[in-house]
């Protein structure tokens, strides 16, 4: 079968990872392309067989430059071992979610306990989804870096929740027992399709409106509770603030970020 | 709903072979009692019920599935 449109497969630990490596590839701007997530990648039985997220980049204009040349495939391969090295060397389907270093031992063990965990506790919560899981750096770099494990599937929406109630409580159990298995608490954070991002964006934009108001009424500004990450991310956001400063008051798990006003000298 | 609750409890005790999840036949509501051993309530009930009410949230995603509601109760043993 001839396509009459260029199309270009990518493997990476993860489907934005392999987005971006695509464009790379092509040397092309996120518009020129469509992206379509053949995979989204999933954990293996004992780290054995996992397989990384592939998705097929398709170029929408044709005269744009084409740098690859044109790979006409069926999409539909089941069989994810199949995929054709596109002029680079596929990873090794056992490998980790971890593109750049090297993963100690160790370190692969917590990725595959924490992706069991949540694919085990979703799977038993009759939850559709894949799961696989990488470390992030920390913001700062005197912490410990962090794992994400990131869900993604139809319609997760049930695994959100009410001010992301459920996917607190899927987080926080996930880490009682990969603390337990690992014997070391771990910080995990558990994301289902970019949830946590937007979520962040949310309240970096909610921490500066509310400053401003506390600005322009003089008034402290109480916010709504929140988990401790989340108060984090507003104290963070408003750190170098000149005319106010937060702190939070109240218990958990009603405890609230207020904004006050700092003293005028 | 039933090996939800059996599976976060045995993955959080010292001892699993104390853990049992009984559930009520019934309706749309079902009830489940959760038993452990005495050293492990704490485990599984958590500070202020945290474990615990963190366990009742994903067991409301998995009765809801069903189409149920489900309610959990950890019973202090004898």
């Amino acid at each position: 079968m001839s396509q009459e449109r260029t199309n270009l497969e990518v493997i990476a630990p993860t489907v934005e990872e392999a987005v971006t490596k695509g464009l790379n590839q092509l040397g092309l701007p996120a518009e020129a392309v469509e992206v379509v997530v053949l995979d989204a990648g999933s954990r293996g039985l004992f780290g054995l067989g996992s397989r990384q997220a592939r998705v097929k980049l398709t170029i929408k204009d044709m005269s744009a430059p084409v740098v690859q040349e044109p790979v006409s495939r069926p999409v539909e391969t089941p069989q994810p071992a199949a995929v054709e090295p596109v002029r680079e060397k596929t990873p090794t389907p056992a490998a980790p979610a971890q593109s750049a270093q090297e993963l100690s031992a160790d370190d692969e063990r917590t990725l595959r306990v924490a992706s069991e965990t949540v694919s085990e506790l979703l799977e038993k919560m009759k939850v559709k989804a894949s799961v696989s899981a990488r470390f992030i750096e920390p913001e700062n770099a005197n912490e410990e870096p962090q794992v994400l494990v990131d869900v993604q599937g139809d319609d997760l929406s049930i695994l959100i929740g009410r001010r992301s109630e459920t996917l607190n409580a899927l987080q926080y159990i996930s880490s009682l027992i990969v603390g337990k298995e690992l014997e070391h608490w771990i910080p995990l954070v558990i994301d289902v399709q970019g949830y946590r991002a937007r979520r962040d964006r949310q309240l970096r934009q909610l921490a500066r409106r509310m400053a401003e108001q506390a600005v322009h009424t003089g008034k402290r500004q109480i916010l709504e509770p929140m988990t401790a990450s989340e108060r984090r991310i507003i104290h963070l956001e408003l750190r170098d603030h000149a005319q106010v400063f937060t702190e939070s008051t109240g218990e958990e798990p009603n405890r609230k970020v207020t904004i006050t006003l700092k003293k005028q000298q | 709903m039933k090996e939800l609750i059996d599976y976060i409890a045995r993955s959080l005790v010292e001892d699993p072979t104390q853990v049992q999840v009984k559930q009520d036949r019934g309706g749309s509501k079902v009830r489940l009692e959760l038993w452990v051993a005495k050293e492990d309530m704490g485990r599984v009930i958590g500070k202020g019920g945290r474990v615990a009410n963190a366990m009742r949230v994903l067991l409301r995603v998995a009765a809801a599935r069903e189409g149920k509601q489900a309610s959990l109760d950890v019973i202090e043993p004898r």
